[in-house]
């Protein structure tokens, strides 16, 4: 009697199965699990008590979340609108560069090389009332105030966005920098024999082409702001009066420093609709850029 | 004979070295070949006292092996993540007050390990504030915090000054005796943005403890018997108020409000602030010409007073042994070496308060017979705040309440509420928490 096998594409890919489940799907599972629960770190035996929906009832009524929800939709939607701008405006002039292009190129990636902690501590050094940067600049230019960067609701989220849009615009560059490389040179030239301006070659032609790269760009960055925390925790800790409270200030306040994880995990679950949303959109865009180009899908 | 008396005398002196060690090992007890793991506070002020682990290692046969050793707000989230985990079979752990009541079900009761005489050695507010639910929790270090009131000399030196006040207020410009003196002093003091009159910590725990204690001087309370919030009352009220008058006028720094223990020490150690309510922690620092600006002219006085009492928040770190412990007399052995006389008069000897009271004692009588009169000065008014001292609630949610309560006491200060707005707001969030929690 021939001994039973397993399928042999199986084998091949239970490894990949096994590590999926064991770093992903089963945290995944625990983590929702625990949400319906509870669960205090402290108390460990919280994790056995079903509560249902409590949890999520709890967020869903809760000012304060839905404050820093909306608060996290707003803080995405400026930092990528304005990364994006600048980005594209960086690209475009460093395409231009003739002499020199490739250390440009290193030099404008620095900012991604720091950790997004250091860029906190430096710039909640830089927008300091009383020891800062900014304002010491301000007062020796004959202002007699401190301007409270940290502490007034608009400037501190001025300053929060100042320090991510800093860090991350070169990824915007970058993207559309190699969108600007793999363009083809017949339809400008072609714009240029038929007399277009230099906007109108821009708009019809070079913009329509590097519309799928800002879309992967935006994805990757939706993503990467939704989850904005380390910046945020160490400039401001979400404060004072949570006024830039965000969802992973709130969630790591919640889930570590009050040890109330079941919760923090209901709030997480929630809060992943905003980036679902997020890169739903995105890539339908992406796609509507692709077809209009001829690409497929 | 002469050879014969020289071997009675080195038997003599082996005999009593031997005896000595056996002292020490008797004391200690013995632990041959046993290893107990510990997580222990890091950073510089406390670390000194880990030289003296080697002693008892020496005493005891037994090795101590820090399987960590971090920042308190570190050392707290790995303790809950092993809480979490079920990995607590460490045995010695940094603990403080403030925090040991979260830890439930984490710690040995030291009553069964550590001799009634012995307890009796320490301060008794200290005991009683390592106590939860009748078990004691910790052996108090010498690293017991109070808050003291540091000011600028030469605020009180200047006649000129003096006059100014005194036609403005009607009284005589002195060293604050009441938070309300205080209050007009520091508004009188201030000249935005080169100097500030006070400052205070402006987030977290930090500014719910000031906030606390004001409360509580002013004859009120943070929660009742039964543990409901209480602190949105007249005297709550009357509390915040003064942090809100200051802020709106800009006797404080702007940024106060995201300013926590480095930021005042530093803010004051600049020489640009004049009243400073602040920790033991902080003395030599500020009167340091290295570190301080200020130094030469920092002077320390007992804390003001509230309308009822004066302020006292206060807090002590300590040493704790797990219930997973494998040798529970070895570790509480640990425990009790690191918190004896000799090991808080080493410990003390760099600034720092101790917690047992022939160190406090031997502290005082010292810094008077010394010559450096600001030692004497600061521990003079250390030992006089100490008399006011009181702990935070020992309930595992008092962290939690503060998280809660400090943006709302934010809120009020910036002005995006009214400060009964505030209290209410915030005392109704804490009164929803304290019954999910069981209290009533």
């Amino acid at each position: 009697m021939p001994r039973r096998r397993f399928p042999e594409w199986l084998v091949l890919l239970l490894p990949a199965f096994i590590v999926i489940a064991a770093v992903v799907l089963i945290p995944l599972i625990f983590s929702l699990y625990s949400s319906f629960t509870p669960y205090k770190l402290t108390r460990p035996s919280t994790l056995w008590r079903w509560v249902g929906t409590y949890n999520y009832e709890k967020i869903l009524t809760d000012a304060k979340f839905w404050a820093a929800f909306g608060r996290t939709v707003l803080f995405l939607t400026i930092a990528l609108n304005l990364e994006l701008i600048l980005g594209l405006g960086i690209a475009l002039m460093v395409n231009k560069v003739t002499w020199g292009q490739r250390t440009l190129r290193t030099i404008l990636m620095f900012p991604m090389m720091f950790s997004p902690i250091l860029v906190g501590f430096q710039f909640k050094f830089i927008f300091n009332d009383n020891i800062g940067l900014v304002n010491n600049v301000l007062q020796s230019l004959g202002s007699n105030t401190a301007l409270p960067w940290l502490v007034d609701g608009k400037l501190a989220m001025f300053s929060i966005l100042f320090a991510e849009i800093w860090m991350s615009t070169s990824v915007f560059a970058i993207l559309i920098l190699a969108g600007l490389f793999a363009m083809p040179r017949d339809p400008l030239e072609a714009a240029k024999v038929d007399g277009c301006t230099a906007w109108q070659t821009f708009r019809h032609i070079t913009l329509p082409f590097l519309m799928p790269f800002i879309f992967i760009a935006m994805t990757i960055r939706s993503l990467d702001v939704a989850r904005a925390y380390d910046i945020v925790q160490i400039m401001t800790g979400g404060g004072p009066a949570r006024r830039t409270e965000l969802l992973w200030t709130l969630m790591s306040r919640t889930g570590y420093v009050d040890a109330r994880m079941g919760l923090a995990n209901a709030m997480g679950y929630v809060s992943i609709i905003l980036s679902i949303l997020f890169t739903i959109y995105f890539f339908r865009k992406l796609s509507a850029a692709r077809a209009e180009l001829g690409m497929a899908g | 004979m002469k050879n014969s008396n020289y071997l009675k005398g080195l038997l003599a002196s082996t005999a009593l070295v031997v005896a000595s060690e056996s002292a020490v090992a008797a004391e200690w007890g013995s632990f041959d070949g046993v290893t107990v793991e510990a997580k222990l506070i890091g950073g510089q002020q406390y670390e000194g006292l880990y030289g003296r682990i080697a002693d008892w290692e020496a005493a005891t046969g037994a090795k101590v092996d820090i399987i960590s050793k971090k920042s308190h707000f570190e050392i707290d989230k790995e303790i809950k993540s092993d809480m979490a985990a079920g990995t607590t079979s460490w045995c010695v752990g940094s603990n403080h007050s403030s925090f040991a009541p979260q830890y439930e079900g984490l710690y040995v009761d030291l009553n069964d390990y550590v001799s009634a005489e012995t307890i009796a050695e320490f301060v008794g507010g200290n005991i009683g504030a390592s106590t939860v639910g009748g078990e004691l929790l910790m052996l108090p270090r010498a690293q017991f915090d109070v808050s003291v009131l540091y000011y600028l000399k030469s605020n009180y030196e200047d006649a000129d000054k003096a006059a100014a006040f005194k036609s403005e207020y009607g009284y005589d410009l002195a060293v604050p005796e009441t938070w309300e003196q205080m209050k007009d002093q520091a508004i009188f003091f201030a000249d935005p943005p080169n100097f500030y009159g006070t400052q205070y910590a402006g987030k977290d725990e930090a500014i719910v403890g000031r906030f606390y204690e004001m409360v509580v001087a002013e004859g009120g309370n943070y929660l009742d018997d039964e543990k409901r919030p209480i602190f949105n009352s007249d005297a709550g009220q009357r509390a915040l108020q003064w942090f809100v008058d200051l802020y709106e006028a800009k006797a404080v720094p702007a940024g106060t409000t995201s300013y926590v223990w480095d930021d005042l020490g530093q803010g004051f150690a600049s020489g640009t602030v004049a009243l400073n309510l602040d920790w033991p922690g902080w003395a030599g620092f500020f009167n340091d010409p290295e570190s301080s600006k200020a130094a030469g002219n920092v002077g320390v006085a007992v804390q003001p007073m509230g309308s009822v009492t004066r302020t006292g928040w206060s807090g002590h770190h300590g040493f704790s042994v797990t219930n997973d412990c494998d040798n529970k007399e070895a570790a509480a052995s640990l425990v009790m070496f690191l918190t004896s006389e000799e090991s808080q008069l080493a410990e003390s000897a760099g600034g720092s308060l101790p917690t047992r009271t022939a160190v406090w004692d031997a502290n005082v009588a010292a810094a008077k017979s010394g010559d450096d009169a600001f030692r004497a000065e600061a521990l003079a008014a250390f030992a006089e705040g100490a008399k006011y001292a009181f702990a935070v609630p020992p309930i595992p949610e008092w962290g939690e309440t503060t998280n809660i309560v400090f943006p709302e006491l934010q809120a009020a200060i910036v002005g995006d509420k009214t400060v009964k707005e505030a209290l209410d707001d915030a005392a109704e969030a804490v009164d929803e928490l304290m019954q999910e929690s069981g209290y009533y």
